[in-house]
């Protein structure tokens, strides 16, 4: 928020310092913290802006639980005539579901307002706001307009898992727990990145609402187990939009069938989509300020 | 508003809609390929009945509902609620609101405008849909054919009017664009759109086919498809045009209601 | 042309603490407040008059044009818009009527301003014959060239007001309502649109209703001001007798041929401004031929004028004291 006053700069670095690196340390420190802060701040406006608006709020939720009983209906009338189709079971294809509503939970509540909000700036030629700032224009852009309410989708995805267990009739072990988080993150990294790539366009060609609107069509697709898809459809999921990375693994993980290869490759995939992104969207910020906006 | 006003307007209105429309086609195209519902749909559904039909649906059945489900939302789909939206919310509204032809009988004639560039930019589809699916998964019988043409106008008035209805919801809520997606969500589901009707469980059918989602999308696709037989056909377009009636009803008093408002409050 | 009497318009606006738990309470419960935007206006408005509303922000301009407008239903009052009752947007009224907002445009967005000026020909039903004819003269008048035929968002603000206008004057309203028509716009442009709006009045013997925050605009087009403030007209006739009656004084604007000093000047009246390249001198009105005399005779004078108070502080000095009596 503009109004909000922005934390302190970061203290003088170690060069006065007797300790060098204990200074610098302190310093990385406190820009940590300082970066925690202000996103603490930026929840916090996130929050007020979303109450102001209590007919949304409703209907938000609402709509959210709407959203993930829709996203299972045609789950459970696909599996009314199948025991197992390319070989998942109905509880099976609930993890990925689940992961799909997480998912989904964290591109609605996070990356897709940023991205509208850059593309706003960009249009209007407000961004040179955000540039002047003294923080990292990826980091406030990206925290700017988050939907806590999103949460809930959360709630919404344990309660598939815990139904998909309890039709498996078994529970997953914390070590499944784990190599799922751990590839969730790798999927959120790649999503992620995948916007801030997408974004990036924005400072090029001004009209890229609509590439993401086609992004998040092909993205739907996420909700179903990678391997029911063949031939040509298949290619796109696995190389322009890594579905199989972004729902299926996690969901194999929490079963404990997941390659550790898959974790190895999802994981390296993240890394680089990640470093990426970030170069793309740095020269993108230095061709906006040089071309004067 | 006379109507006469608006008559005589019609076809500037229509003609202007159109050039919009044309303005608009790099992003028609883009919308038309973000239409991947019904594909990922078809190739779920294909892997299902890879071994054995689904109910009277086969690979070749699927393929032919999915890729006439496609058409038929192109043909019938309609924008024109953002705009309406847009328009209560940034107060421009009220210059539409001094012209001396109604705002509604406006947006109604940028819909029918678009139809055209809809149908030029789905056209591509429904004749690969045809060299893929041949005559096979369609009716053959032209009366049925005839059935089509009406219910794909009823279709098509059916979302018009939920858009010029949720449209006005702008009046009232803060954000009426929460109520669309919420619409939207049962729309996908109930529609026939990512399910075929038939294939519901037999409970949860029988509400559905009381509702106006599948008048929208699914009743459309199975009349082509050969689904119903000519006495049925007919039976379920009454139905279709009983909800067109009701709708039309529904918008005039939520409008009438909302320009009360908007005239107490300003918008 | 316009008849107003005691016209109130109330809104009921919600309240919206702050903090995120008094934003929880509102979810629940939320407090209303009434605000009255218009508080017991009359008017009267001839045709071909042209009329500029004053008045801070929030004082109630806006509102009374939307309500002679017939977008806003008043809470109480009489309004009549020649012969009509604004609020029952009957289509010989809007025929008659067109409303400018500067900062909102009606010409479609991504298509040249010919299909809207077409749309609008269709809208308010202007024969063909007169369509062309006042397409002519608007062309000519307003320069407008080759631009009807380029996509409206490729043209510039100035470029786009002038078509703007141009859409607005197709069925040729005999009332116009301009809410701040020149917001944005460069100096030269400004002059541009008021030169052409001065034009039509003129022309057509159409009645003009202006709102601006450029005080230019309402001392170039409008010899009559009504002063809004706080939904009441406290002011209302010719804007030279608001100036003088609020502030009589007049100023001397010199320039000297060599450096003269302060001492010299306070003596003879209020040194409002005293530089290297001019000085001001407030005085009285009555005093005002005494002191130049006394300037001219006692001190190395290379210029001199006499101008009456900038409108900007005239303006903010009626609100000031508007404030104060309350």
């Amino acid at each position: 928020m503009a109004g909000e006053p922005l934390p302190t700069s970061t203290p003088p670095s170690g060069r006065t310092s007797r300790e060098p690196s204990r200074a610098r340390a302190t310093a990385v420190a406190s820009r940590y913290a300082r970066y925690a802060r202000l996103l603490r701040t930026q929840i916090r406006a996130s929050l007020l802006l979303g109450l102001q608006y209590r007919a949304d709020f409703v209907l938000d939720a609402t709509v959210n639980v709407f959203w993930t009983g829709a996203a299972i209906l045609p789950l459970v009338i696909v599996f009314q005539s199948r025991a197992s189709i390319a070989g998942w079971s109905f509880g099976e294809a609930l993890m990925v579901t689940g992961w799909f509503t997480f998912l989904e939970g964290v591109l609605d509540g996070a990356i897709n307002p940023s991205v509208a909000d850059v593309v706003d700036h960009v249009r209007k030629g407000t961004l040179d706001f955000v540039l002047l700032k003294p923080a990292d224009a990826q980091f406030l852009v990206s925290t700017t307009r988050l939907q806590p309410w999103r949460a809930t989708n959360v709630l919404s995805a344990v309660a598939i898992f815990a139904w998909g267990f309890h039709l498996l009739g078994r529970a997953p072990t914390p070590g499944a727990v784990g190599l799922a988080t751990l590839s969730m993150l790798a999927a959120v990294a790649v999503l992620y990145s995948l916007k801030t790539l997408a974004v990036s366009a924005a400072f090029y060609f001004v009209r890229v609402d609509n590439l993401t609107h086609l992004f998040d069509s092909v993205f739907d697709a996420a909700r179903w187990p990678s391997n029911i898809f063949r031939g040509v459809v298949s290619v796109v999921f696995t190389f322009v939009i890594p579905l199989a990375l972004m729902t299926t693994y996690p969901a194999e993980a929490l079963l404990g069938s997941l390659p550790i290869r898959s974790l190895f490759g999802a994981l390296g995939g993240a890394v680089v989509a990640l470093t990426l992104s970030r170069a793309v969207w740095n020269r993108a910020i230095a061709h906006y300020t040089s071309a004067g906006g | 508003m006379s109507l006469r006003n608006t008559v005589r307007a019609f076809p500037t209105l229509l003609r202007v809609g159109f050039a919009d429309a044309v303005a608009y086609r790099a992003e028609m195209l883009i919308w038309v390929l973000a239409t991947t519902m019904p594909l990922v749909m078809l190739a779920l559904w294909s892997t299902v009945a890879r071994e054995a039909p689904v109910g009277r649906y086969g690979q070749a059945q699927f393929t032919a509902y999915f890729l006439a489900t496609f058409v038929v939302r192109q043909i019938t789909g309609s924008w024109v609620f953002y705009d309406i939206n847009f328009a209560v919310r940034n107060g421009t509204l009220a210059m539409r609101l001094l012209r001396p032809v109604h705002p509604l009988w406006a947006y109604a004639a940028e819909a029918l405008a678009a139809m055209p560039m809809r149908i030029v930019v789905s056209l591509p589809v429904a004749i690969v849909a045809w060299f893929v699916v041949g005559w096979a998964g369609m009716t053959h019988d032209p009366f049925l054919w005839a059935v089509w043409l009406v219910s794909i106008a009823g279709s098509w008035m059916i979302t018009l009017l939920v858009n010029l209805l949720i449209g006005c919801a702008a009046f009232f809520l803060e954000s009426s664009l929460k109520v669309m997606d919420a619409w939207l969500v049962a729309f996908f589901v109930f529609s026939g759109y990512l399910i075929p009707i038939d294939l519901f469980p037999p409970r949860l059918r029988a509400a559905v086919e009381w509702l106006p989602f599948r008048f929208q999308i699914g009743f459309p696709v199975e009349v082509v498809t050969g689904a119903h037989d000519r006495g049925a056909a007919l039976a379920l377009l009454a139905g279709q045009w009983a909800w067109v009636a009701a709708g039309l009803a529904a918008t005039a008093l939520v409008w009438r209601a909302g320009l009360r408002r908007f005239a107490a409050y300003g918008g | 042309m316009i008849r107003v009497r005691a016209l109130r318009k109330h809104f009921d606006v919600h309240e919206r603490p702050p903090g995120v738990a008094a934003a929880f309470r509102s979810l629940f419960r939320r407090q209303t407040k009434r605000v009255t935007a218009v508080d017991g206006i009359d008017l009267d408005i001839a045709p071909g008059e042209r009329v500029g509303f004053l008045g801070p922000n929030g004082a109630g301009k806006t509102t009374t044009l939307k309500v002679l407008s017939g977008l806003l239903h008043p809470t109480s009052g009489e309004v009549a818009v020649d012969g009509h009752e604004p609020r029952r947007r009957e289509d010989a009224f809007l025929k008659k009527i067109m409303l400018v907002l500067g900062q909102k445009q009606q010409l479609l967005w991504d298509l040249p301003p010919a299909e809207t000026f077409e749309l609008n020909r269709a809208v308010y039903d202007v024969p063909r014959e007169q369509y062309r004819a006042t397409m002519r003269e608007l062309t000519e008048l307003l320069e407008l060239g080759d631009l009807v035929n380029k996509p409206a968002r490729t043209l510039s603000l100035g470029e786009r007001m002038k078509c703007e206008l141009a859409a607005a004057l197709i069925h040729r309203p005999r009332l116009l309502f301009l809410d701040e028509p020149t917001i944005g716009l460069d100096v030269s442009m400004q002059a541009v649109v008021r030169d052409f709006v001065k034009r039509y009045n003129e022309q057509n013997g159409a009645t003009l209703i202006l709102t601006s925050h450029y005080m230019e605009d309402v001392a170039r087009l409008c010899p009559r001001v009504v002063v809004i403030d706080r939904g009441q007209i406290v002011y209302d006739g010719a804007l030279e007798a608001l100036v003088e009656r609020t502030r009589p004084d007049k100023r001397i604007v010199l320039r000297f041929a060599r450096e003269v000093d302060a001492r010299d000047l306070e003596s003879l009246g209020q040194l409002v401004r005293h530089g290297a390249g001019e000085s001001v001198l407030q005085v009285p009105k009555d005093a005002v031929n005494g002191v130049v005399g006394r300037v001219l005779a006692e001190l190395p004078v290379s210029d001199l004028t006499v101008e009456s108070a900038p409108l900007e502080e005239v303006m903010s000095e009626v609100f000031a004291r508007g404030r104060g009596s309350r």
